[in-house]
C-alpha cells in the first residue's frame, strides 16, 4: 500500500513546512456553486481529511456541508481550487481508478424495488471490474466481507423493495464498502432512521476505520452524534470552515451559538456532551 | 430467487448464469411456443390453404432443412450463394407446399420475430437510459426520425434503397441527437427528455405527412403509408437478410451491456461514485437501442406500442433486472409480434391490415390497464 510511503514523505516535509497535516483528501482554496446558485455555496481556503481518521462535517441545514462533500468525490466540480487524493489532484484519476480509492454514499439512493441486497452490494464491485468481466474470486470475497461488515447477511436475498429504511441503509452501506475504497465519504447517512440503526450505521463506520484502517468523512446532521463518534470536526457556517479540531477543542457553547444558533450547555466527560436548551 | 438460495454463499446474481431463473425460463419457453404456434398458423392459412399437419410437414422438410444450399439461398441470397458455395447448377426443385411455406411464408415469421426483438429491448434499453418507464423509440423520436429517412429515400433518393437499414439508423440516430440536445440542460432529466422526444417526433411526423404531397404516384404513398403504419405486408427473405447483422450485434450489445443498465438504475450518482462515465455509458447504450429500432423500423416500418409494453410485461414478471428483463424481451417481443401479425394477415383475409394497427390496438387498452393499476407509472 501507498500509505506508509506517503507518510515518510509527509514526515520529512513536517519539518520543513510545520504545520502540514497528512491529509488523506485535501480541499485548496475551493469555491463551489451550482449551475442554479448565483453566488458560491462554498468557498474555503483548505479542508483537510486526515488519513485514517473519522471527520465529521457539521453544520445548519444549507451550511454547504453537503456540497462540499459532493466536490471531494468529484461529483461537483469546483469554480476554483483543487482537491487532492494522496497528493494527487482527482481530476488526475479516471473514473474507475478515483471509484477504487474512494468511496461516496449519497444522501438520497434509488434503489430499485426487485434488486436484492446481494445483488446491490455487488454493483459496488464495478470499479473493479472490466466492461465484460465476471466476478472473481476477489470480488466475492470483498462482497462477502462488505455483507458480514454491514451485518446484512440475513437480509441478502430479500429485496430493496421489503427493506425498512434502516435495513436499506445498511444495504447501502455494505454497498460502498465492497467498493474497498481507502476513502470513505458519507452523506447524512444516519438521517431518517431510527436510533438503533442511527448507532448500526455509526458503528459500522468506526468499525470499518479501525479494522481496516479506512479514512472516513461523514456529514451529520447531529452534532451530539458527530461528537461522539468523530475523531475530527470540521464545523461549516454559511459555506465557510468556522472551525476544525477534534471534538472536545470544537465542541463548545460559542459554537453552539455561533454556528447552530442554540444555547446549550455542554459538559466535558471528557468528550463534549450537549444539552440544547433553546433556539437563539 | 436464485437455486443456491440456502446456501447462502455467492448465491444468485454474480454466478455465470445464476441470474437464470424460474420465471424468466418459463416466460421464454411460453414465448417459443407462442411463437411456434403462430408462426404455424401464420404458414398454413392464406390464398393458398393447407392443413396445419401440411404445413408442419412443410416447415420441417428435409429437403430444404438439410439442403445447404437452399438455407444459403435464404440467409445469403442467391448471388452471394454461389458465390460463396461455388453451386452452379439450378437449386432442387421442392413441392408446392414446401416452396411456398419456404419462400412466401415463412420470412414473414421470421422477421416478425427479429422486429419484436429489435423493438423491445430498444425499448428496454430507452427506458433504462433515460430512467423513464415511458420512453420507447416511438417517444424519444428515433422511430419519426428513421420514418422520416426512409420517406425521403423512397420519395426522393430512390436510387439509395439497398442502404435502407443504416439510412434508417442515421435518421433515428440524427432526431434522438437531436431530442437530447434540446432536453440538454447541465444534463438530462426524464420528464425533458419525453417532452423534448414529442416535440421532435410531431415535427418529423408533420414533415412525413407532408412528404406525401411529393409523391408521384399512388403507389409510392401507399407504401409510405405502410411504412408509417408499419407492416409485414411482402417482407421476404431480403427482409431477413437486411435486418439479421444490425440485429445479431444489437442484441450482443444489449445482453452484454445489462449490467450498466443495472448500474444506471441505481440513479446517476451512485452510477457515477462507482465509477461509471455515465453520460458516455448513456450515449452508447442509446447507440445500441438506435441500431436495435433501426433494424426494426428498415424492414418493417414504424410500428408502434412494442417497444413500450413489451419491456412492461416483462418487468411484471421477472423484475427490472436488466438481465432477466433484456433475455425476457428477446422472447417476449417475437412472441408479440408473430401473434399480432397472424391478426394483421388473417384477421380481415383477404384484406391484410398493417401489422402497426393490430400492436396499437392491443398495446392502447394494456396501457391504459398499467395507468390504472400502478400508482406511480414513469419510475422505472
Amino acid at each position: 500500500m501507498a500509505k506508509s510511503e506517503h507518510e515518510h514523505t509527509s514526515a520529512t516535509t513536517d519539518g520543513e513546512q510545520g504545520e502540514e497535516r497528512d491529509g488523506a483528501l485535501v480541499g485548496d482554496g475551493l469555491t463551489l456553486s451550482y449551475p442554479t446558485s448565483e453566488r458560491p455555496v462554498v468557498e474555503c481556503d483548505r479542508i483537510d481529511i486526515p488519513r485514517g481518521e473519522i471527520t465529521a462535517l457539521v453544520g445548519p441545514n444549507g451550511s454547504g456541508k453537503s456540497t462540499l462533500l459532493k466536490s471531494l468525490a468529484k461529483q461537483l466540480t469546483p469554480d476554483s481550487g483543487s482537491v487532492l487524493l494522496d497528493g494527487k489532484t482527482i481530476q488526475e484519476y479516471d473514473d474507475k481508478e478515483f471509484a477504487r480509492e474512494l468511496g461516496l454514499l449519497s444522501q438520497e439512493n434509488e434503489s430499485p424495488g426487485s434488486l436484492t441486497v446481494e445483488e446491490l452490494v455487488y454493483h459496488g464491485r464495478y470499479p473493479h471490474r472490466g466492461f465484460f468481466e465476471q466476478a472473481g474470486e476477489e470480488d466475492h470475497a470483498a462482497v462477502e466481507r462488505a455483507i458480514d461488515l454491514a451485518g446484512v447477511d440475513h437480509l441478502r436475498e430479500k429485496t430493496l423493495g421489503n427493506l425498512s429504511g434502516g435495513q436499506k441503509q445498511l444495504a447501502w452501506i455494505a454497498m460502498v464498502l465492497a467498493q474497498d475504497t481507502d476513502v470513505l465519504l458519507l452523506d447524512e447517512p444516519t438521517t431518517f432512521l431510527d436510533l438503533h440503526h442511527q448507532l448500526r450505521v455509526m458503528e459500522t463506520v468506526r468499525q470499518l476505520n479501525e479494522r481496516r484502517d479506512v479514512t472516513v468523512a461523514v456529514v451529520l446532521h447531529d452534532i451530539a452524534q458527530a461528537a461522539r463518534f468523530a475523531d475530527y470536526l470540521i464545523a461549516l457556517k454559511d459555506g465557510e470552515v468556522y472551525d476544525w479540531g477534534p471534538p472536545r477543542e470544537v465542541v463548545t457553547e460559542d459554537l453552539l451559538a455561533d454556528v447552530f444558533r442554540v444555547e446549550a450547555a455542554v459538559n466535558y466527560t471528557p468528550d463534549p456532551e450537549i444539552v440544547p436548551k433553546h433556539s437563539l | 430467487m436464485s437455486g443456491d438460495a440456502g446456501t447462502g454463499r455467492f448465491a444468485g446474481g454474480e454466478r455465470l448464469l445464476g441470474w437464470v431463473d424460474a420465471t424468466l425460463v418459463s416466460v421464454c419457453l411460453s414465448s417459443v411456443l407462442i411463437v411456434i404456434l403462430g408462426g404455424l398458423v401464420q404458414v398454413s392459412f392464406g390464398s393458398y390453404s393447407m392443413t396445419l399437419g401440411q404445413a408442419w410437414r412443410a416447415v420441417l422438410d428435409t429437403a430444404v432443412l438439410f439442403d445447404p444450399h437452399w438455407m444459403l439461398n435464404f440467409l445469403l441470397g442467391e448471388d452471394l450463394m454461389r458465390a460463396v458455395t461455388g453451386f452452379r447448377g439450378e437449386l432442387p426443385e421442392l413441392p408446392t407446399t414446401t416452396l411456398i411455406v419456404w419462400n412466401i411464408r415463412l420470412p414473414r415469421v421470421f422477421v416478425a420475430v427479429l422486429v419484436g426483438a429489435n423493438l423491445a429491448i430498444s425499448g428496454a434499453i430507452f427506458q433504462a437510459v433515460t430512467r423513464n418507464e415511458l420512453a420507447s423509440p416511438y417517444i424519444l423520436g428515433v422511430s419519426s426520425g428513421a420514418g422520416l429517412a426512409i420517406l425521403l429515400t423512397l420519395v426522393v433518393f430512390s436510387g439509395l434503397a439497398p442502404f435502407l437499414p443504416l439510412i434508417a439508423a442515421f435518421g433515428g440516430a440524427l432526431a434522438f441527437l437531436l431530442v437530447y440536445v434540446i432536453a440538454w440542460q447541465n444534463g438530462t432529466s426524464p420528464v425533458r427528455l419525453v417532452l423534448a422526444g414529442v416535440i421532435v417526433s410531431t415535427v418529423f411526423q408533420s414533415l412525413q405527412t407532408g412528404l406525401f404531397f411529393f409523391a408521384d404516384d399512388l403507389a409510392v404513398v401507399q407504401s409510405a403509408i405502410a411504412w408509417t403504419t408499419g407492416s409485414l405486408t411482402g417482407v421476404d427473405w431480403e427482409q431477413v437478410r437486411l435486418a439479421l447483422p444490425s440485429t445479431t450485434l444489437a442484441v450482443v450489445l444489449a445482453v452484454l451491456g445489462a449490467r450498466q443498465l443495472n448500474v444506471l438504475l441505481l440513479g446517476e450518482q451512485t452510477a457515477r461514485s462507482l465509477g461509471m462515465s455515465v453520460e458516455r455509458t448513456r450515449f452508447m447504450l442509446s447507440g445500441v437501442a438506435i441500431l436495435a429500432a433501426s433494424a426494426a423500423i428498415a424492414v418493417a416500418g414504424i410500428v408502434g406500442f412494442v417497444g413500450l409494453i413489451v419491456p412492461h410485461v416483462v418487468r411484471n414478471l421477472v423484475g427490472s433486472d436488466y438481465k432477466r428483463l433484456t433475455v425476457g424481451c428477446l422472447f417476449v417481443g417475437p412472441a408479440l409480434m408473430v401473434v399480432a401479425d397472424v391478426g394483421a394477415r388473417l384477421a380481415l383475409n383477404p384484406v391484410q391490415v398493417p401489422v402497426g394497427i393490430v400492436t396499437g390496438l392491443i398495446g392502447g387498452p394494456y396501457f391504459l390497464y398499467l395507468m390504472r393499476k400502478q400508482q406511480n407509472l414513469g419510475d422505472v
